[in-house]
């Protein structure tokens, strides 16, 4: 070995010393950092992507597009009508809970964000999105669509965050299924092979025995995901020695996100 | 220098494409990557010290886009793909005689094995810092499957990237005739 080679060996190892150094926040930092500095390559990928895609299924359903237009002005009118019978049923019901010294319905702060990219990596399941610190977002907020709980962010940084799935091993929520006192944690599969990974619900009771459809939501224990939120469906239920699991199916689709909010607290 | 220049701009511009390469259904979710590639050719084509800077870039590259902070704890540090990169790139270097007789096949192979190398030391970390170490079926596929297709992917990207340090007159090359 020549006397550049040993150099090179002494800077490398004191850099590498440098940055195993690193704990969390430090992480968190640099990682924030490097993603703002990528972000305009992400976003035009992105984008890129979209219009490639859009003009592919464009070509494929030209002719269907105005039957499609039909068919959704019809619901819009259709939604419409029913949203307002809605407003007037919530305003009915808040007027009611007010009358009964009832807190009234506690609405969330959502930033609607644009998925920019989706994990890279083979053991991590996560995605990228184009809000930041800038737009108020913070680390450890939930993530949600109409149909329900996504995951949370993690690194964020000035107009870009990383968003933890829910199909994550680490990404871990505390729930609750509907119709039983039954709770327990909800977490991903560490290696999945499907496109649409299964989650766990693990610490249920050995009695649980719930049925297929059983809806579940987020408890509120813990901090992070406030109660009532969408999670899945049970699909199977197992008794094991000491308790029971049961395997959920996501109620959002978090293979084909493209818009989200981010829950950046109560209105 | 320049063609050091060019792999460092290529590793940074793959791991930017590699957001956008979905994960293989057909292969148990088997992920496509093309760092590595990169990174192996630059250490049969590049002085040992570059070789250390160029993986050192690529291991930091693969560090910031995957590391995992979540809350007070870090899953792996930053600095572990760095490490790794580095061996496997000083294992390729040392190939390097073999390269300079024209063996290059054994390159190739050795990029799938170290690809695959690279996901089966991120998985057995992560499954140390989780308490437990589950192999199933999709595991093994999802540490396999890109190393077979990074074996499959070296034959062209070396052709490639060997014909760019030409056009660049990268000195570190062995004569015209001991690789094609």
């Amino acid at each position: 070995m020549n006397r550049s080679s040993i150099i090179a060996l002494g800077i490398f190892a004191a850099i590498l010393a440098y940055f195993l150094s690193f704990g969390a926040d430090s992480t968190r930092k640099l990682q924030a950092g490097f993603y703002s500095l990528i972000s305009p390559f992400l976003k035009t990928g992105s984008g890129l992507q979209k219009s490639i895609t859009s003009v592919r299924s464009g070509l494929k359903t030209l002719e269907e597009v105005e039957r499609d237009n039909a068919s959704l002005q019809v619901e819009n009118r259709s939604l419409k009508a029913t949203n307002q019978a809605l407003r007037d049923v919530e305003h009915e019901v808040n007027r009611l809970r007010r009358a009964l010294a009832y807190r009234e319905r506690a609405l969330f702060k959502l930033v609607p964000a644009e998925i920019v990219a989706r994990d890279s990596s083979t053991w991590w399941r996560t995605v990228t999105i184009n809000r930041g610190k800038n737009d108020h977002i913070e680390s450890e907020l939930p993530v949600v669509t109409d149909e329900g709980l996504v995951g949370k962010t993690t690194t964020v940084g000035d107009n870009i965050t990383i968003v933890l799935l829910l199909s994550d091993e680490n990404c871990r929520v505390a729930a609750t299924v509907e119709g039983s006192k039954e709770q327990g944690i909800i977490s991903g599969e560490r290696v999945s092979g499907s496109v649409t990974p299964l989650l766990d619900l693990n610490f249920l009771t050995k009695q649980a025995n719930l049925e297929t459809g059983r809806k579940v939501y987020t408890s509120g224990v813990g901090g992070v995901f406030p109660a009532g939120l969408l999670i899945g469906t049970v699909q199977s239920f197992k008794a094991r020695e000491l308790d029971g699991q049961a395997r959920i199916t996501p109620a959002v689709d978090l293979s084909h996100l493209e818009d989200v909010f981010v829950v950046t607290g109560n209105r | 220098m320049i063609f050091f220049v060019i792999l460092l701009v290529l590793t940074f511009l793959a791991q930017i494409v590699e957001f956008f390469i979905p994960p293989l259904e057909w292969m148990s979710n088997a992920h496509i990557y093309i760092v590595p590639v990169i990174v192996f050719y630059g250490a049969m084509a590049l002085p040992f010290p570059l070789v250390l800077a160029l993986a050192g870039f690529a291991g930091f590259l693969l560090d910031a886009v995957t590391v995992q902070a979540l809350g007070t704890r870090v899953e792996i540090s930053i600095g572990w793909s760095i490490l790794l990169y580095a061996v496997l790139a000083s294992i390729m270097h040392g190939l390097r005689p073999l390269f300079i007789r024209g063996r290059w096949e054994v390159h190739c192979v050795m990029s799938g094995l170290c690809t695959s190398a690279i996901l089966l030391s991120q998985y057995l970390m992560i499954a140390f810092r989780r308490g437990s170490l589950v192999f199933t079926h999709d595991a093994w596929w999802q540490i396999a499957g890109p190393g077979v297709i990074a074996m499959l992917m070296a034959p062209l990207a070396f052709w490639i990237l060997h014909s760019l340090g030409r056009l660049t007159a990268n000195p570190y090359l062995p004569e015209p005739d001991g690789y094609e």
